[in-house]
C-alpha cells in the first residue's frame, strides 16, 4: 500500500506530461487553424471571378486587352474563352444543339479574371470595374458579370469567423492556462509535506525549489515533443480528408508553430511549478492543512 | 545565571480570532531536558512550532540561541532552522527518496559539498541513534520505531543546539518509547537542549525531569511522580 503510495510521485509525473501535451496539442491545433483561416479565406476570395464579355473585336485588341488585364495587380489568373468555345460548352451543358433556332452564335467572346483576394471587397471591385472599362474608352468591353452580393456576404462571413476565431483562440489559451496551472498546482499540492520537512531541516527556499523548476522545465519539453507528435499526426490525417483547406507546406509556418508549442510548454510549466511550489514555501504549519 | 538558548516573553497565540496560549514566560537553558505536558489541543504544539517559525505569533517576544523571531527575517527562518533539530509523531521522512537520501538532503541543503564528509556524518548519526544497515531502505521499509531513530538522525546532522520533539512517542508502543527517550537523553547529555511535548506521562515518569504542563492556555511548571 505504502508503495503505491511512493509510486504515485512518478505516475503524477506522468499524467502531469499527458495533461500538458493533451493541452498544448489543442493550442498547436488552433494556432494551425488560426494560421489556415488566413488562407482559407483567401481562397474563397480567390474564387470571385470578373466574367468580361467582348464587343467584336480584332485579335490584336483583343491581345492588348488580355495583356491589359494579366499586367495589372488585381487579378491572379486570366482565362480566355472565344464565343466559339462558348457556344459549345453551352451546346454540352444544355444537352441541345438550337444552331436550327438561332442564325448566329449568340455569345460574346470573354474573359474570366480571377480577382486576388486582397482586391474582394466591395471598393476593390468597384475600382476593378472601372478599371476594366477604361480601356479602350469603353468600346472594347460588352458587359461584366460578377457576383457582387457574394463578395459581401462572403467579406461579412470572412469578418465574423476570423473574429470568432481570434476570440475563441484567446479564450482558449487562457483556459488552457488554467487548465495546465491547476494540474501542476494539483501535482505540488500532492508534495507539499515534502515542501514542508524541507523547510523544517533548514533547506532555503532556491534550494528547495531549484528541482522541481528544473523537472518542469523536462515537463515542458516533453509534453511539448509529444503535442508535436500528435499535432504531425492529425495534420497528415486531416490533409487527407481535406487537402483543400489543410496546407502544410509551408516549412517555416510549421516550424513556427512547433517552435511556439515548445516555448509555451516550457514557460507555461516553469512559471506554474515556480507559483505552485512558492505558494507551499510561503504557507505557515497551520495553513498548510487547510 | 545561566543565558537562556530559549527565552519566552509575555507570549500570546492565537490562531483564526482563537487564543492558544496567552501570557506565556517560559526561560530554557543550553543543556536542559524539557518535558511539554498537556491534552491534545492544549497549545504544546503551537508552542514548539512558533520557536521554529512555522507560526505567526500574535503578541510578545521570542529569542531562540541568536535569533530574535520577532523581527527574524523570511529568507533568515532557515538559518534559525539549521540551528535546531525538529523531531514529529509522524517522522515526516522524505518518502520518495531512500534513508541514505533523506539525510543526504539535510546536509546538502545546509551548504556540506563533501562527498566523503557527508556519508561519514551519515554513519556517524545512524549509529548514534543505534541504527545499521537503512541507509538504502525507503523509510515505508522501516518500522515506526526504526523511521523515529531516522527522524532524530536526521535531526542531528547540522550538530543542532536544541531538539524540538513533537510528540515524538505518540506512534509507538510503549517499549520502542523509551527506548527513543532513552536515545534523547543520551544527546542531551553531550549538551543538546532538548524540548519535548508529549501526552504521556509514563515517559515522564521514566525519565523524570522538568515539566511544564499546558492547562487553560497557560503553562505552568509541575512535578510529576
Amino acid at each position: 500500500m505504502r508503495k503505491l503510495t511512493t509510486k504515485k510521485g512518478s505516475s503524477s509525473g506522468i499524467s502531469t506530461i499527458i495533461s500538458l501535451s493533451l493541452v498544448l496539442f489543442v493550442v498547436g491545433l488552433l494556432a494551425f487553424i488560426l494560421i489556415n483561416a488566413n488562407k482559407v479565406s483567401n481562397k474563397m476570395k480567390e474564387s470571385i471571378v470578373f466574367t468580361i464579355m467582348l464587343q467584336d473585336n480584332s485579335d490584336e485588341i483583343k491581345a492588348e486587352f488580355e495583356s491589359y488585364l494579366t499586367s495589372s495587380n488585381y487579378f491572379k489568373e486570366v482565362l480566355y474563352t472565344d464565343k466559339k468555345t462558348a457556344y459549345n460548352n453551352l451546346k454540352k451543358d444544355l444537352g441541345e444543339d438550337f444552331s436550327s433556332v438561332l442564325e448566329n452564335n449568340p455569345l460574346f467572346d470573354a474573359y474570366d479574371a480571377y480577382v486576388n483576394a486582397k482586391f474582394v471587397t466591395t471598393q476593390g471591385l468597384t475600382e476593378i470595374e472601372s478599371f476594366i472599362h477604361e480601356f479602350g474608352g469603353g468600346s472594347i468591353v460588352q458587359d461584366i458579370f460578377y457576383q457582387k452580393n457574394l463578395v459581401e456576404k462572403l467579406n461579412d462571413n470572412v469578418r465574423k469567423i476570423s473574429l470568432f476565431l481570434l476570440t475563441f483562440c484567446v479564450v482558449f489559451f487562457l483556459i488552457s492556462f488554467a487548465l495546465i496551472n491547476n494540474t501542476i498546482r494539483l501535482a505540488i499540492y500532492s508534495k507539499r509535506l515534502l515542501i514542508r520537512t524541507m523547510r523544517l531541516v533548514g533547506a532555503t527556499n532556491m534550494f528547495i525549489q531549484k528541482p522541481y523548476l528544473i523537472s518542469s522545465l523536462y515537463q515542458g519539453v516533453f509534453s511539448s515533443i509529444l503535442a508535436i507528435f500528435m499535432l504531425i499526426g492529425s495534420l497528415e490525417t486531416l490533409k487527407q480528408q481535406i487537402p483543400d483547406f489543410i496546407q502544410t507546406n509551408d516549412f517555416i509556418e510549421i516550424a513556427f508553430i512547433f517552435g511556439l508549442l515548445l516555448i509555451f510548454g516550457i514557460i507555461i510549466s516553469w512559471i506554474s511549478t515556480f507559483f505552485a511550489v512558492r505558494r507551499y514555501l510561503n504557507l505557515n504549519e497551520n495553513e498548510l492543512y487547510n | 545565571m545561566n543565558n537562556p538558548i530559549i527565552s519566552i516573553n509575555n507570549l500570546h497565540i492565537s490562531y483564526n480570532e482563537n487564543v492558544i496560549l496567552k501570557n506565556i514566560n517560559l526561560n530554557i537553558n543550553k543543556g536542559d531536558f524539557i518535558y511539554f505536558i498537556g491534552e491534545t489541543g492544549s497549545g504544546k504544539s503551537s508552542l514548539l512550532k512558533s520557536l521554529y517559525k512555522g507560526v505567526d505569533i500574535s503578541e510578545g517576544t521570542i529569542s531562540v540561541g541568536e535569533f530574535n523571531l520577532n523581527t527574524i527575517k523570511k529568507n533568515k527562518i532557515a538559518y534559525l532552522r539549521r540551528e535546531l533539530g525538529i523531531i514529529f509523531q509522524d517522522f515526516q521522512l522524505l518518502s520518495d527518496r531512500n534513508i541514505y537520501k533523506n539525510l543526504d538532503f539535510v546536509l546538502r541543503s545546509t551548504g556540506w559539498k563533501d562527498k566523503h564528509k557527508i556519508k561519514n556524518r551519515i554513519i556517524e548519526v545512524l549509529e548514534t541513534v543505534h541504527l545499521t544497515n537503512v541507509e538504502k531502505k525507503m523509510p515505508y521499509e522501516l518500522s515506526g520505531g526504526e523511521q523515529q531513530r531516522v527522524s532524530i538522525a536526521r535531526a542531528l546532522l547540522n550538530h543542532p543546539k536544541i531538539i524540538l520533539a513533537d510528540e515524538p512517542t505518540g506512534n509507538l508502543d510503549p517499549e520502542k518509547s523509551n527506548s527513543i527517550i532513552e536515545t534523547m537523553k543520551e544527546i542531551n547529555l553531550n549538551g543538546t537542549t532538548v524540548v519535548i511535548a508529549t501526552h504521556d506521562y509514563s515517559i515522564i515518569k521514566t525519565f523524570p525531569s522538568t515539566t511544564y504542563q499546558f492547562e487553560n492556555k497557560e503553562i505552568k511548571e509541575v512535578a510529576i511522580s
